[in-house]
């Protein structure tokens, strides 16, 4: 494997984790890798490498979801740092929008002229997460056909992201 | 050749002008919209030749251009009901986005138009070939028989000259034009009546599965008010979109829906979808827009379009105050304000801008009626917003925008003291009053601090349970609401833009009071979290009584050029003839003396239906050998039903 096809398997676990939604849910949508690209392309590599290995760190040592979830709290949402950027990853899933980032975090970890608030593409509006969680579709987009509307929604979390405990013996 | 040019005869402007002075035309219409386009169609359908001016570009009119409004409006940041149509400063258009909240005193000209107070209004039209209804709703309901007199009923406003028996046949046509779908059996109420064994051409939309939940929390509510007992009840909307066709339609003829336009085969415009964006563009085209009713047009080979053209002066002739032709800039790129100007003219001329352009371009031009009416009576629907979480998932952000609403405050005795209103049901959620769905993602992951399973169901509880009631209340003719012109603001090419005076009268403010009221013992009934805010910081906002409200702009401009029973009273005739020129046709909205609680554009087209047939007689005089066609066997058949 080659270190980006890595890095880009933490991003997706990463993700998950943050979103709830599966990496087959995440794949599915087609934006992995232009997300990825947009990612780093903003906050640069330095800090996307960072942030994934601590995600790793967290991930190995963690026994359970709820001890995995505590210290993902406490060392990337709560971190000034990564905090802002796993914030703006988990808004990329759930809408298909990069946010600029705080401008206090842009003058302490660095500005990208190409830090603005910006829909990565047509079609990442269309694959924003939140539709899929509420079970509807995009606005102005995918539309489900004549008359879907009249039935409830069908909401599950089958497709969920699950916690595996990291296997210390293989 | 392009696409378009294969439908449309588009011409240029020296084209235009030598067959204007050539006498080929019957009629120069100034507008593309549903006016104009209805018009058109009808002219040209009799034999009669049109030249139409549209002041935007006419790349709209193919498959490709429309899917660039498409892939715009994904992209754009911003998803105001302009967000798809290209910026072009050769004829601006108004953005909600543009508006903010006035200081006294201080005219606000950042926007296109100039908001002179005092309560900023942020409806908007879009200057793009098929005009406003490319963005709108395509609600479609017909007004009460009680709206036409609300003078002489209430004491209120303004009468119509015509009533709704007039309307009746004009109504039905429109009806077809737009291709309506609804029940008639679900829209006979508070005095709405059809002609014997009348059905619309397709079957009413589904309800949403939230205009269930609420209706099984709301129905057979009771409100006292005036005197009178309202019992609620939700009803389904007509809606200007496909559904499934009724085999019962026209004799049992049935109807044949119009789908997406394009000169090749593509699997689109049929039904409804629900992809829930009908404002700001239905992406596969299965709402009606003018652009299906000005192909129709194009097809008769009389129709010259002439788009790039923005009409800029209504000239008269000195001796009889006839038009004698009308000026217009012809620009060649959206990127320049370089322009020619030219003159073109007809038999008739036939202004269908819109109610703002038609009144800013008669003003700019100093015509301001012998009634010293014109732009005066500003109207629009004022809207206040109640929003609110149910207890449980209803499947907001489904569905059409809106398929139900309730109608039990749209009548009775208490038009004389407060402003009567309709009530929506937002299937779009918040979306209106916050910027819902992603607002609330950006709330939940911000400030709440929400990540992986946790903020996953939040999702589901702050979007899917959301309720919206929007309450549209009737606004009165009021002269001081009015649109007017001066040279201190220009656009790029020169012409006076539209300077908006507007505010709202005790009488709305009441009738907006308690449509709040109504919305919380709505609230109160389903259970539901009421999240209503509306600060002082808001462009909308006032205070009636103590208590806060805002107000938003229903983009149903009308009334800045009424019609009357006389020279003195009004701009135009019943027919929409200006009193003050033989030649000149002011159609639209702004004819609309008074506009209920029903969305505009039904009476509007209705009107235009009339007004085209009132033309086709005086013109037909000029000539001979005018085809009857069945629009008006069918007009005139119902007649004498």
């Amino acid at each position: 494997m080659t270190n980006q096809a890595y890095q880009i398997q933490q991003f997706i676990e990463l993700s998950g984790a943050l979103t709830d939604f599966n990496a087959y849910s995440l794949n599915g949508t087609g934006q992995v890798q232009s997300y990825y690209d947009t990612l780093t392309r903003i906050v640069g590599c330095v800090m996307v490498d960072e942030l994934l290995s601590i995600f790793a760190a967290i991930y190995e040592a963690a026994t359970d979801h709820e001890a995995f979830n505590e210290a993902l709290r406490k060392h990337i949402i709560g971190n000034e740092k990564f905090g802002p950027v796993a914030r703006n990853i988990i808004k990329l899933w759930y809408t298909g929008t990069w946010y600029q980032m705080a401008q206090f975090w842009r003058e302490t970890y660095g500005m990208s002229d190409e830090d603005v608030t910006f829909f990565v593409s047509s079609a990442s509006y269309a694959e924003g997460l939140l539709w899929q969680a509420i079970d509807a579709n995009p606005s102005g987009a995918k539309g489900p056909g004549y008359g879907s509307w009249s039935l409830p929604p069908s909401i599950n979390f089958d497709n969920c992201w699950q916690f595996k405990p990291f296997n210390h013996t293989s | 050749m392009s696409e378009a040019n294969s439908t449309m005869k588009q011409v240029t402007p020296d084209t235009a002008v030598q067959n204007s002075a050539d006498g080929k035309y019957d009629a120069v219409i100034v507008g593309s919209g549903i006016s104009g386009a209805i018009t058109a169609k009808e002219l040209t359908a009799k034999g009669f030749n049109v030249l139409m001016l549209e002041a935007a570009p006419a790349k709209d009119m193919t498959y490709k251009g429309f899917r660039s409004y498409l892939s715009t409006y994904y992209a754009n940041a911003s998803k105001d009901n302009n967000s798809p149509y290209p910026d072009n400063p050769n004829a601006r258009m108004p953005r909600s986005t543009d508006v903010s909240k006035l200081k006294p005193g201080v005219v606000d000209a950042k926007g296109y138009l100039v908001q002179n107070g005092p309560l900023a209004l942020d409806s908007t039209y879009t200057r793009v070939t098929g005009g406003t209804t490319m963005h709108w709703e395509a609600k479609i309901l017909r007004m009460l028989p009680d709206d036409f007199a609300i003078k002489s009923t209430y004491g209120v406003g303004l009468d119509w000259p015509i009533n709704y028996e007039d309307l009746m046949p004009y109504y039905q046509l429109a009806e077809r034009e737009i291709g309506v779908s609804a029940n008639v059996e679900e829209q006979g109420f508070y005095g709405i009546k059809y002609e014997p064994d009348y059905v619309y051409p397709m079957h009413g939309l589904p309800p949403s599965y939230l205009d269930k939940l609420v209706a099984q929390g709301v129905d057979g509510t009771e409100f006292e008010l005036a005197g009178e007992t309202h019992t609620v009840k939700v009803r389904p909307f007509p809606q200007g979109r496909n559904g499934v066709p009724n085999a019962r339609y026209n004799d049992g003829q049935g109807f044949k829906p119009v789908g997406a336009l394009s000169t090749y085969q593509v699997e689109q415009g049929g039904r409804c979808q629900g992809n829930n964006n009908c404002v700001p563009i239905c992406p596969v085209q299965a709402k009606y827009d003018a652009r299906k009713t000005l192909t129709a047009a194009a097809k008769t080979g009389r129709l010259d379009f002439l788009p790039q053209a923005v009409a800029s002066k209504v000239v008269v002739n000195e001796h009889d105050n006839s038009i004698k032709h009308i000026e217009f800039k012809h620009y060649s790129s959206t990127n320049s304000t370089e322009h020619t100007v030219h003159q073109v003219q007809g038999k008739r001329f036939i202004l269908a801008t819109n109610a703002i352009e038609n009144a800013r371009l008669m003003l700019a031009s100093q015509l301001p009626s012998s009634s010293g009416l014109m732009g005066k009576n500003l109207m629009d629907h004022t809207y206040l917003l109640a929003w609110g979480l149910l207890p449980q998932a209803a499947g907001t952000m489904r569905g059409t925008k809106c398929t139900s609403g309730i109608a039990d405050f749209r009548y009775g005795a208490s038009r004389k003291t407060q402003a009567p209103f309709g009530v929506d049901i937002h299937n779009d959620g918040w979306g209106w009053a916050t910027g819902s769905p992603f607002s609330d993602v950006e709330t939940l992951v911000d400030e709440e601090n929400k990540f992986g399973r946790e903020l996953r169901q939040s999702v589901v509880d702050r979007i899917s349970n959301q309720l919206l009631f929007a309450f549209m209340v009737e606004q009165p003719a009021q002269e001081s609401n009015c649109v007017t012109v001066d040279n201190k603001y220009l656009d790029a090419l020169g012409n006076q833009r539209p300077i908006i005076n507007y505010q709202l009268s005790d009488y709305s403010k009441a009738g907006i009071a308690y449509s709040r009221h109504t919305s919380k013992v709505f609230f109160q009934r389903l259970g539901a979290q009421d999240y209503s805010k509306y600060s002082p910081l808001d462009y909308g906002y006032f205070s009636h009584e103590g208590e806060d409200y805002y107000f938003r702009g229903g983009n149903h401009f009308s009334g800045t050029h009424v019609m009357g029973t006389s020279a003195l009273n009004s701009v135009v005739d019943e027919n929409q003839k200006a009193w003050d020129h033989n030649n000149l046709y002011l159609i639209g909205s702004g004819s609309m003396p008074s506009i209920g609680t029903s969305n505009t554009t039904l009476t509007l087209a209705a009107l235009c239906y009339k007004t085209s047939e009132h033309i086709i007689e005086e013109l037909s005089r000029y000539s001979v050998g005018v085809v009857m066609d069945s629009d008006y066997k069918m007009a005139k058949g119902a007649e004498n039903e």
